[in-house]
């Protein structure tokens, strides 16, 4: 007995000593991924990914870093940039803004990266971009699908803005689904900029807005909501709640009877992630409007490519989706690979000149580019339908989408 | 006609899921004077084991019945390992079950990975009445709430236990000289508002899916239920779940919902400024 617990002291001691060492030696929630290879005289190139591992949106973080751990190992295993291997340093923003900005800070201060991409709420990004790019005088590319209106220097974003998820989506939901619109939204800053941008398309298309609401993040009942919605006789729910409150919703509206009398759900940050939430036929029909499908690697030889590449490496519940900005932190490592290759240096103006007009023949979903002086990313769009509990794309973008933003 | 009925059903059972929650919350707070901030968690893992269940390829039914077994369990074992250790600093107590409830909550977000996962009804779809769609799972749960409900009450004042949880309850000291083991009759109390949370988690889960924040989600509407109906007997929370329940359902009928959330609080606050002592005062059942 007394010789257990010696045993298990030590090895605590052991395991605890093997902790506190990491800790020291990375900061707590840091970790260093290093090239396996380190032999070139200017010494690597330092990428800084800052996201949330942990919190409420890990399931996103988590498929982020490891888009960025596959990025980086491939352009490592073909010979780095510019003759120059690639450290990965991943801090975690812990979906909390405080401890974010205290771990973006390391990268910047002690970890000297020459770029930063992360952040996926758009309030993550509001209090990182300050200490990356005012203070610390480093590139941030923000991956994350949002609202729009972020023209920061030096802050390039390279997911869907409001336009290019509304431009061809709405004409679409009016022709498939009706021109009497709800837009039952969660209260917070996303769901107001794309509503505003939403109920000008929807208008312009002949559509009609019948109400626009706001509730408050938390809210999991909404039978008043769903009252005013069916009788009403609402053809399309262009729906901004976020989890927790979505899954009772579309149950609720269900049962209710709005998708039996011909009703369509709309949802555009809707991806694979999000299809678990409710049962399969409880959102039957819902469409939303992405830059990247799961689906699309049956017609698209580099997206199987890449679908397959990252399942390889990542098996397990990370989803490679676009609604965790995995497809826009995809692009954004790519386009920036360009832009550093075109300047030939890695000092942020540079770096900065070259992305601002840097393009990618292949990506997620297609090729991108980014539109010069506007810091934002065109891109293919995808119109998918949710049948039996998997998406069908039903429309696609004549090439690339302008994002009409800064 | 039509929309008053539905809308008087829909209150009616968001009013029964809050009911539901508050019950072992009340029991725990009123019978034993501890605030249970753990009570959440306690939600939230008889939702877990009912999804358990279902991922296995049990029946949904079998984990709901098998949850406020294991729940009350833990509960139990809770209680002998930690919270009695408490009782004579409430406060100390209430960061206890705070602290405890956090581990549970990070735990299971851990287990399901962050995600949202659906979890179906064992008794899915609606029941149709001409042209109204009422959910047919809301309604088993106004039912089993009413049961519930019925039984607890049964169980306090009808039964020899139910004597000796509300005489430990009164007076510590003079039920430890009677005869009855005040530490046991506190863990069974406490276990069984534990397997209370369990079962409300079994049967929410399917209207909310499962979420580590499931749980979390009604602890301060329950908090508020339990200090709007009056701490001391088991029928002031669930008075007082009753009105905040039926409040929060209604009020987004009337007015814009982020107002309604809001002036659900202050009317709580309004309440408890002019009857500190709660809708039902007293000690008993």
């Amino acid at each position: 007995m007394f010789a257990d617990r010696l045993d298990l002291t030590r090895r605590r001691f052991l395991s605890g000593f093997a902790f506190t060492a990491g800790a020291i030696a990375t900061g707590a929630g840091s970790w260093v991924v290093r090239p396996d290879w380190a032999n070139a005289a200017e010494g690597a190139i330092k990428v800084g990914i800052a996201t949330d591992l942990t919190g409420p949106i890990a399931y996103a973080g988590n498929a982020d870093a490891n888009v960025a751990k596959m990025v980086i190992k491939q352009i490592n295993d073909g010979g780095g940039l510019l003759g120059r291997p690639i450290e990965l340093y991943i801090e975690d923003t812990a979906s909390n803004e405080s401890v974010a900005v205290g771990n973006v800070r390391k990268l910047i201060q002690r970890d000297k990266v020459d770029m930063v991409l992360g952040g996926i709420t758009s309030s993550m990004r509001n209090a990182i971009k300050d200490p990356i790019v005012a203070r610390g005088k480093t590139l941030y590319i923000y991956p994350q699908l949002y609202e729009g209106k972020e023209c920061t220097p030096h802050l390039f974003c390279t997911g869907p803005t409001p336009a290019q998820q509304c431009d061809e989506f709405i004409p679409w939901l009016i022709k498939n689904g009706g021109k009497k619109f709800a837009l039952p939204s969660a209260n917070y800053v996303w769901p107001h900029t794309l509503n505003v941008y939403a109920r000008k398309v929807i208008e312009s298309n002949g559509g009609e807005v019948v109400f626009e609401e706001y509730y408050p993040l938390d809210q999991v009942d909404f039978s008043a909501t769903v009252n005013r919605i069916i009788s009403n006789k609402v053809d399309v729910v262009f729906n901004t709640v976020i989890p927790p409150g979505v899954g009772p919703f579309f149950k609720q509206l269900y049962e209710a009877g709005f998708l039996k009398n011909g009703g369509r759900l709309a949802c555009v940050y809707y991806d694979e992630n999000t299809l678990n939430i409710n049962q399969a036929a409880e959102i039957e029909g819902l469409a939303s409007c992405l830059d990247y499908f799961k689906v699309l690697t049956k017609e698209n030889p580099f997206d199987a490519k890449l679908q397959a590449a990252y399942e390889k490496d990542f098996p397990g519940n990370f989803l490679f989706a676009a609604g965790s900005a995995a497809t826009g932190t995809y692009r954004g490592l790519k386009l920036w690979e360009a832009a550093v290759k075109e300047a030939g240096k890695i000092d942020r103006d540079g770096v900065s000149a070259a992305l601002d007009h840097a393009k990618i023949a292949e990506g997620p979903g297609g090729p991108a580019e980014m539109v010069p002086g506007k810091r934002h990313c065109k891109m293919k769009m995808y119109t998918a339908v949710a049948k039996g509990g998997s998406y069908e794309i039903v429309g696609r973008s004549n090439g690339l989408v302008d994002p009409k933003e800064c | 006609m039509a929309s008053t009925f539905v809308a008087a059903f829909e209150i009616l059972s968001f009013g029964a899921i809050i009911v539901l929650v508050v019950l072992g919350l009340g029991i725990i707070a009123s019978m034993m004077g501890i605030f249970n901030f753990a009570q959440g968690e306690f939600v939230l893992l008889g939702a877990y084991v009912t999804y358990l269940a279902y991922s296995r390829g049990l029946p949904i039914w079998a984990g709901m019945a098998a949850a406020p077994f294991i729940v009350g369990a833990l509960g139990f074992v809770l209680e002998a390992l930690i919270i009695r250790r408490f009782y004579a600093a409430p406060i100390v107590a209430m960061l206890g079950t705070y602290a405890l409830g956090l581990i549970v909550r990070e735990s299971v977000r851990g287990l399901i990975g962050g995600f949202y996962l659906t979890v179906p009804e064992p008794i899915g779809g609606s029941i149709d009445i001409g042209t109204m769609h009422i959910s047919a799972w809301r309604f088993t749960i106004i039912i089993i709430t009413l049961l519930v409900m019925g039984g607890c009450y049964l169980l306090l004042s009808r039964t020899s236990f139910g004597l000796r949880v509300r005489a430990t309850l009164e007076n510590p000291a003079l039920a430890r000289a009677s005869g009855i083991s005040t530490p046991l009759i506190y863990g069974a109390t406490f276990a069984f508002g534990a397997a209370l949370a369990g079962l409300a988690g079994a049967l929410i889960v399917p209207v909310f899916s499962l979420f580590a924040d499931l749980g979390i989600r009604f602890l301060i509407q329950g908090f508020v239920a339990v200090m709007v109906g009056g701490i001391g007997s088991f029928i002031g929370p669930v008075a007082g779940a009753g009105l905040i329940g039926t409040l929060s359902a209604a009020l987004p009928w009337v007015m814009a919902p982020v107002v309604a959330d809001v002036l659900v609080f202050v009317l709580a606050i309004v309440f408890i400024k002019f009857r500190p002592q709660g809708l039902i005062a007293g000690k008993g059942v």
